[in-house]
């Protein structure tokens, strides 16, 4: 934990209405690794992950409080615009949602709206970089006007990660991302993350502690809305601190 | 105990029985379903076999031409055409845009509150009012209190559009609620405003949607008489209307209208106005369908 860490949460409480789903939460993600988030079903760790985004904005009466930062940046402030957070902390989910729309729009729709691209020419190298790096080029590269849906899930989970990337984002939030897809496809979106870990901040929620541990270098154990361990994957799989983490892990639970 | 001596339940006679039965109960379901769809096609065949009987003689040149008259022999259709089509498009071009925004408003951007459930409730029974209080009302604030003109195109629809705007939120609301969630989270994950996500997003997949509630509540329009009894169609129009503020009748106006004449020869202009009318509607419906068809995603 040498440099500054990219994302920095304390004391974070997440409300669904009179519901309290994550209980002061604090943890620090830096850039250039994998954090996983694990835990039983309904721990919170897809909420805490739809919080560093403000993706439980769109859920009527759900409340965040404590204070998250992006670069030292209060996301929760007044003058943090909502628009840009979410173009700078990208998101995959879980199930592949491209839009019902050609390979190419897929990708080209975010550096459209956001003015990424002067031009055909300019869009056309963000969309293919796009692709390359989310290793779908090869695949796609002489269909572009397809569309997204007519693709293979394993795919379409790689086009929603081309058309994360597109915008340039800093963190890169999966949820899930691998739950609906055959272990072939898993395989790949798990090299795919590996190779992205460089040059983001990714964040991972999965069930799979196999997944956790392969993909990640921090790992975080949710349970019952708290978290209960962080540390290096390592340390937390082969030596956890707390009793609830080797129960989980060892399969007692969960 | 041996391998095959219990016989299980699936060659007892009982159960032969009981699986004749569910047969016969599919087979009872078929001819009920289809006596249900033959008998509304009956109905539809001899209404139509009726008009055009009665009607297809007085369907001539002269008929589609002219305009009312009080000699059977020179009435025609042209004018109340015109009418009915000039309404239509004061009513779609306000109820449609104002039933859609109003829709994605209460859909997408509403807060929950107990406002806004008055709201909901005030819309859903506003498409159940009886058309005639529309009238009344058309009556009182368009013409007595606006003072436009009375028996024009554009008052009757306006006064159409008050009863379709109802009929467009509704279903449109349903269009864009049955959009997946996931789309919109898609679109907001990578930065787009909430605005750009339904117009972007939502809307166009709502759309086919959004024109099968239109389809319904302007054929319904079409139809109507009553309200526009209200704010004075039922005059005798001599004359096409020329634009929005003419005098004018409509269609099923000026159906009403003849039926209602002791002269013998106006039953043949009755059942050919029918007609008319019916082909007015198809055409409304089949341009419709087809921009459904084109604005339809496949996934």
């Amino acid at each position: 934990m040498s440099e500054t860490p990219k994302l920095t949460a304390r004391n974070v409480d997440v409300w669904y209405g009179p519901k309290k789903a994550i209980d002061n939460v604090s943890i620090d993600i830096d850039n250039g690794l994998v954090t996983a988030f694990i835990g039983p079903s309904g721990c919170g760790k897809s909420t805490f992950l739809r919080s560093l985004n403000r993706m439980n904005d769109t859920i009527a009466d759900a409340r965040v409080t404590g204070e998250i930062k992006l670069d030292g940046e209060d996301i929760y402030a007044g003058t943090m615009d909502v628009v840009a957070l979410r173009a700078r902390v990208g998101m995959v989910f879980q199930k592949p949602n491209p839009f019902p729309k050609s390979i190419f729009e897929n990708v080209a729709y975010g550096p459209r709206i956001h003015g990424l691209a002067q031009g055909k020419g300019e869009m056309d190298l963000i969309v293919e970089k796009a692709l390359i790096r989310a290793g779908l080029w090869d695949e796609v590269k002489d269909r572009l006007t397809d569309a997204g849906t007519a693709l293979s899930g394993g795919q379409q989970q790689r086009l929603c990660i081309a058309r994360a990337i597109a915008v340039s984002p800093e963190v890169i939030l999966m949820d899930e991302p691998c739950s609906a897809l055959d272990p072939i496809a898993t395989a790949k979106i798990e090299e795919l993350i590996d190779e992205l870990k460089d040059n983001y901040a990714i964040v991972i929620v999965t069930h799979s502690m196999q997944q956790a541990a392969r993909v990640s270098q921090r790992t975080a154990f949710f349970h019952l809305g708290s978290m209960v361990e962080y540390g290096e994957t390592s340390q937390v799989f082969t030596n956890p601190r707390e009793e609830r983490t080797k129960d989980y892990i060892t399969g007692r639970y969960g | 105990m041996t391998r095959g001596s219990n016989p299980g339940p699936w060659q007892s006679p009982e159960m032969t029985r009981r699986l004749a039965r569910r047969h016969a109960a599919e087979k009872r379901f078929r001819l009920f379903g289809m006596g249900a769809i033959g008998l509304s096609l009956a109905f539809l065949a001899l209404l139509l076999v009726i008009m055009l009987k009665n009607g297809l003689g007085g369907l001539d040149w002269s008929f589609l031409s002219g305009s009312d008259s009080t000699d059977p022999s020179l009435a025609g259709v042209w004018g109340a055409t015109k009418g009915s089509f000039l309404t239509m498009v004061v009513t779609l071009a306000l109820s449609f845009p104002m039933g859609v925004l109003a829709a994605i408003y209460l859909e997408e951007f509403a807060p929950r509150n107990r406002w806004v459930d008055w709201i909901e409730v005030s819309i859903n029974n506003l498409a159940a009012v009886p058309s005639i209080i529309f009238g009344l009302l058309g009556l009182a604030v368009f013409i007595n209190t606006f003072h436009l003109p009375r028996s024009s195109p554009v008052v009757g629809g306006l006064t159409l559009a008050l009863m379709t705007m109802p009929v467009i939120v509704i279903s449109g609301r349903n269009a864009i609620k049955a959009v997946p969630p996931s789309i919109r989270d898609a679109a907001l994950a990578i930065g787009a405003s909430r605005v750009q996500t339904v117009f972007h997003h939502v809307l166009p997949l709502a759309l086919p949607g959004i024109l099968t509630g239109t389809i319904i509540g302007m054929a319904r329009a079409l139809g109507e008489t009553a309200p526009l009894l209200m704010i004075g169609m039922r005059a005798f129009v001599a004359s096409p209307p020329q634009g929005f503020t003419d005098p004018s009748s409509v269609l099923p106006m000026q159906i009403f209208l003849w039926s209602d004449e002791i002269d013998r020869a106006f039953v043949v202009n009755t059942s050919a106005a029918i007609i008319v009318l019916l082909v007015f509607l198809l055409a409304m419906n089949g341009l419709a369908i087809y921009l459904r068809n084109k604005f339809e995603v496949r996934w």
